[in-house]
């Protein structure tokens, strides 16, 4: 059962995590915490992660998935926001295109497009 | 009827089947009408979702609080994201002078053009707190909204809007500047795009979804200390 025991491995960073940020009075969420104590866990260590690999991948390609019933909440509140919906939607939708277009102009004059990357990405 | 719905809506396994039947059904539909890639399956199923409720007349309050035990599992995938972020150590190594530099202003950007736009348009503050946190992982999103004073089911709508839209202008923007390097386009899609994004990048490939992790991360831990420090500025939200 390498997935399960893997999935105690990610539940036991998620709870040294929200240790460290309760004790600390950080203002960054357990498993933001959790996952860099992963990481770094993982570097000090090196290799011998199969078991927290066999629990991560699925669970990251199910990020979706678990955020849908927050998410549908909004279905339930347009009544409410009658009176607002062009300025949220106009601020979401424009705003994230104008972020995202900062975003990969500002990372292209900072990082470079690199060749090599652009390389390996064709082969996708 | 209504007392079945009642009865089995009693324990959380109704409220989970429903969202992964959903979420199922959803996928099926995206691919039988082949939809564009800036249209998520995670639209199709939210709003499969949202109708199946409705339809079944039930109370979203109570979907909810069966639901948040899928929810729960949002801690453990959040740290599960450590994994990938150790594989591209040495991507992420070799670029941090430049990334040190970036995600500050992108972070930023994200939330201070829509509460620009939703201000001018004259959103109260209460609307500008929960559209602040649009581009932050859920887990850490909730937290910035609770403290801001903004409404958390307003957030989680703004997240799935966010999500879509980051996906489409990534999309778009890439091909208008030609960009196609898989670090840029995943930290892209991390920052302005959370989670959906993130699922989006490990699409394009591992090295994309890599850099989403660390876009989004970052971005959460960034905007998750400013955020609350930055909305005591006078003028922002008066």
């Amino acid at each position: 059962m390498p997935a399960l025991r893997g999935f105690l491995w990610l539940i036991g960073f998620l709870l040294i995590g929200d240790a460290l940020v309760t004790l600390a009075g950080l203002p960054v969420s357990a498993g933001v915490a959790g996952m860099l104590l992963l990481t770094a866990w993982l570097v000090l260590h090196g290799g011998g992660f199969d078991a927290i690999a066999a629990a991560a991948r699925p669970l990251i390609a199910a990020l979706a998935l678990l955020i849908m019933p927050g998410v549908v909440g909004i279905f339930f509140m347009l009544d409410e926001l009658a009176g607002q919906l062009v300025a949220i939607l106009a601020a979401l939708l424009l705003g994230t295109l104008l972020s995202v277009l900062t975003t990969l102009w500002l990372m292209r004059r900072l990082v470079g497009d690199d060749d090599a990357s652009t390389r390996e990405a064709t082969h996708e | 009827m209504s007392e079945l719905i009642e009865h089995l809506m009693a324990t959380p396994l109704a409220a989970v089947a429903l969202t992964l039947a959903a979420y199922f059904a959803g996928d099926r539909l995206f691919r039988a009408l082949r939809a564009p890639a800036w249209c998520p399956p995670i639209l199709v199923a939210a709003l499969l979702l949202a109708a199946a409720l409705w339809l079944l007349g039930i109370d979203y309050a109570d979907y909810q609080a069966g639901a948040g035990w899928l929810m729960l599992l949002l801690g453990p995938a959040t740290v599960a994201l450590g994994l990938p972020l150790y594989q591209q150590m040495g991507h992420i190594r070799a670029l941090w002078r430049p990334l040190l530099l970036c995600l500050p202003i992108a972070a930023g950007m994200a939330a201070l053009y829509a509460v620009g736009i939703a201000w001018l348009l004259g959103a109260p503050p209460e609307i500008l707190a929960s559209l602040a946190p649009k581009s932050v992982t859920a887990p850490i999103a909730i937290g910035i909204t609770e403290r801001l004073g903004g409404s958390v089911a307003l957030m989680m709508g703004g997240l799935l809007v966010t999500g879509v839209a980051a996906i489409g202008s990534v999309g778009l923007v890439a091909r208008w500047l030609g960009i196609r390097d898989e670090r840029l386009l995943g930290l892209a899609l991390g920052i302005n795009g959370h989670a959906l994004g993130t699922v989006r990048a490990f699409e394009i490939g591992p090295t994309a979804g890599a850099f989403a992790s660390l876009g989004m991360s970052l971005t959460g831990i960034l905007t998750a200390l400013l955020l609350p420090l930055a909305w005591r500025l006078p003028g922002l939200v008066g």
